[in-house]
């Protein structure tokens, strides 16, 4: 009887439906009075509209989720085996994502749409990826053994040349980001010369990595993968070539191009040797000329200066390096003996300071 | 009888003498160094008092601002005795002055106390009686300029007479005694009727400088080689202390523009130049003191405080060689002192101040920082 008019009622529900479709809710208000409340646990959804005429087929309780029978040693592989949108009821997992409410904890994972919407990997774990391989590797074809560490395949292999593949689901199988090459080489399993080095850096600019001493070509210009690589190392040929010749106008390479700090003929060279050369005159009063610009580069405390200067244009500054260039300009002017280096030799026997002294006029 | 007095007055002026002595030793909780000991590095973190002749002579315009304040609230001048400057006065003491002078650099974090250590040693080379030609910031001459003239001298260059007469008159206060005794060996001819003749006193320049002010850029560069060239000489009794704080400004880029609205370069300027011959040009008898600052600087990050990074390759290149001090922030026992200088002067009068976790709470907020530590307890 029940379900006879609750048929009957359904196909009347339709068709009320699609007539009075934007009316629905005012409908519901209408029937609200007459319309039976009693919600039990299993009933959820719409409320029956007009007097159980339109009232719907009760929706089923939902069962409990997966996660509930899983057990610990499960085959997660099988839970996921391709990639696939989160499932709450399918994860075990007690994920929580979201922004929180004031005082409160972010959402659960249970109708979280925030979950679902964000790229996961669940389907690449590590087992994932161990039955990927062993399937794989009938494929395969093994390492050679003679290659057993990276410096052999350095050695043997200098240049290597990277490109990437791309697979996706699509209407055309094509990725025109397939086609870009890079190709790694170590500047030092290149046979350059101290010109050829120089000039192979200033050909290449941003490409050559100091740290890693690694020149990197990206070649993308052409359609097809095959050309950019020829291109690749086409333009590897031309380089080294380029960097052993020299030009008549590299004769005009002046001290802002070069690449590293010289001493020699710098500002600061001059400077010393004229104030040593002064010092020297003003001491002993006589000789002058090559001889005695011989005899200052000479010393051991000049070419700790050098040294010194050239650490600190080279290697940047830093507290280390100026204290470095202090000592060494204390050397030169032979002031060493008056400040701190008596506190750091324990030998010497102590003058007392206090008592140094004042000079006068 | 008389006999009974003398004793009963010596017993009575023994008594007092004691209880004076107790009473320092109570009250003293820092010791104040006078100016006739020699300041040697167990004074590291005690106060010395400048007396205030010498403020007001020495440095017309030479002190921190902040400084200044504190000297006009304290009504006394106190400066602590700290490494960096004790360093370069123990150069200065056993430098030989008939070679050719050194340079000395004063780098450090903004607030660390540079300009402070570049008076200390200058105080000390005026107690020493030395000719103190002080330029207390040199970036004040290449930003600001109300009033920029074509030189007469060399067309090429700018002439500033507003900074330079300002200069002149505080390098005569400075120097009010050398003034008569040092005279020019040149005729300078400033127009067509007005000339300095040879063997008149410097006086008269720096008088004729600050008069007639078109001129005194000039004037500043006449003087300036007037004392390089005497200064070591076996005739002339002075030795020379040039101080100059800011030196990164002569290297640097000045906002001054010209009519046409292209910037000057500091070299343009005259007295930019004539300073730079005077730091550069190599002269004996004396001392360059010079102190790096980024807080005045034009187009400066402002983390960089490393000499190499505030003066850049021209400046280093024309400084070199030279001789690097650092400035760092207060060591423990330092800040102790200037605490307990706070405490005896009253200045700290927050109740929390004084306890430990006060001073806790000083040493986190501040770093050891002198100038943030100054800033933070006027607060309190």
């Amino acid at each position: 009887m029940a379900s006879h008019t609750s048929r009957g009622l359904l196909s009347l529900g339709r068709i009320s439906a699609s007539a009075l479709g934007l009316q629905r809710p005012l409908s519901r208000v209408t029937y609200a009075t007459n319309v039976s409340t009693n919600y039990s646990a299993g009933k959820t959804g719409l409320p029956d509209r007009g007097a159980g005429k339109f009232a719907r087929r009760p929706r089923r309780a939902p069962g409990e989720p997966r996660t509930e029978k899983m057990p610990v040693d499960q085959d997660w592989t099988a839970v996921y085996p391709a990639a696939a949108p989160f499932r709450p009821g399918s994860v075990p997992l007690p994920v929580r994502m979201g922004y929180p409410v004031k005082r409160g904890v972010p959402p659960e994972k249970k109708g979280n749409l925030e979950l679902i919407k964000i790229p996961n990997f669940l389907h690449l774990t590590p087992a994932a990826i161990k039955k990927h391989c062993e399937a794989l590797k009938p494929f395969c074809t093994e390492w050679p053994s003679a290659l057993d560490t990276d410096a052999r395949c350095d050695a043997h292999f200098p240049i290597k040349a990277e490109s990437t593949d791309y697979v996706s689901a699509g209407p055309s199988v094509r990725n025109p980001a397939a086609r870009t090459v890079h190709l790694k080489v170590k500047l030092s399993s290149l046979n350059l010369d101290d010109h050829a080095f120089k000039k192979m850096l200033k050909l290449v600019g941003e490409r050559y990595c100091r740290d890693t001493d690694t020149l990197t070509i990206t070649a993308d210009r052409c359609p097809l993968r095959q050309q950019n690589h020829d291109h690749a190392m086409y333009l590897l040929t031309v380089l080294y070539h380029e960097s052993w010749k020299t030009e008549p106008w590299e004769a005009e390479k002046s001290v802002a191009d070069m690449e590293e700090y010289s001493w020699e003929d710098s500002p600061s060279q001059r400077n010393l040797l004229d104030t040593l050369v002064r010092v020297e005159a003003a001491g002993e009063g006589g000789g002058g000329g090559e001889e005695v610009r011989e005899q200052l580069l000479g010393r051991r405390e000049v070419q700790e200066y050098k040294d010194s200067v050239t650490r600190l244009k080279n290697e940047g500054e830093s507290e280390s390096t100026v204290m470095l260039y202090k000592e060494a300009v204390k050397k030169v002017f032979s002031l060493t003996r008056t400040y701190l280096m008596r506190r750091m030799e324990p030998g010497v026997p102590r003058r007392d300071v206090r008592y140094h002294p004042i000079r006068f006029l | 009888m008389a006999l009974h007095r003398l004793s009963f007055r010596l017993r009575c002026i023994l008594a007092a003498v004691v209880c004076i002595f107790a009473v320092f030793w109570l009250l003293m909780l820092h010791i104040f160094v006078s100016l006739k000991v020699c300041q040697s590095e167990r004074q590291i973190g005690q106060y010395y008092t400048l007396p205030s002749a010498h403020i007001r002579t020495l440095f017309p315009h030479g002190l921190p601002r902040r400084y200044q304040l504190q000297m006009k609230t304290f009504n006394e001048a106190s400066m602590m005795v700290r490494q960096p400057a004790l360093e370069v006065i123990s150069y200065l003491k056993a430098a030989d002055y008939s070679k050719p002078s050194l340079r000395y650099l004063f780098y450090g974090l903004k607030g660390s106390g540079k300009t402070m250590s570049l008076c200390h040693t200058l105080h000390f080379c005026y107690t020493q009686g030395w000719l103190v030609l002080h330029v207390p910031d040199a970036h004040i001459w290449v930003k600001n300029c109300k009033e920029l003239l074509p030189s007469s001298y060399n067309t090429s260059r700018f002439d500033q007479p507003l900074q330079a007469s300002e200069w002149l008159r505080n390098f005569r206060n400075t120097n009010e005694h050398f003034l008569s005794k040092i005279k020019t060996r040149q005729r300078y001819s400033w127009t067509k009727r007005e000339f300095t003749e040879e063997g008149s006193p410097l006086g008269q320049l720096v008088d004729q400088g600050i008069s007639r002010v078109k001129s005194s850029s000039d004037v500043v560069g006449a003087v300036m080689k007037e004392l390089r060239a005497q200064s070591g000489q076996p005739e002339s009794n002075f030795r020379l202390a040039l101080a100059v704080d800011g030196v990164n400004a002569l290297w640097g880029r000045s906002t001054i523009r010209k009519e046409d609205k292209s910037t000057v370069d500091p070299e343009e300027l005259t007295l930019v130049h004539n300073l730079k011959k005077l730091m550069t040009k190599s002269w004996t008898g004396g001392a360059i003191i010079t102190t790096l600052s980024q807080t005045g600087s034009l187009f400066t990050p402002k983390s960089s405080y490393l000499p190499q990074e505030l003066l850049g390759e021209r400046g280093f290149d024309s400084m070199d060689p030279f001789i690097p001090v650092s400035v760092p922030n207060y060591s423990e026992k330092e800040f102790e002192s200037c605490y307990l200088y706070y405490m005896d002067r009253q200045w700290l009068q927050h109740p929390q101040g004084r306890t430990e976790e006060g001073k806790k709470e000083l040493i986190f907020l501040s770093n050891r920082n002198p100038s943030m530590l100054d800033r933070i307890c006027a607060f309190l």
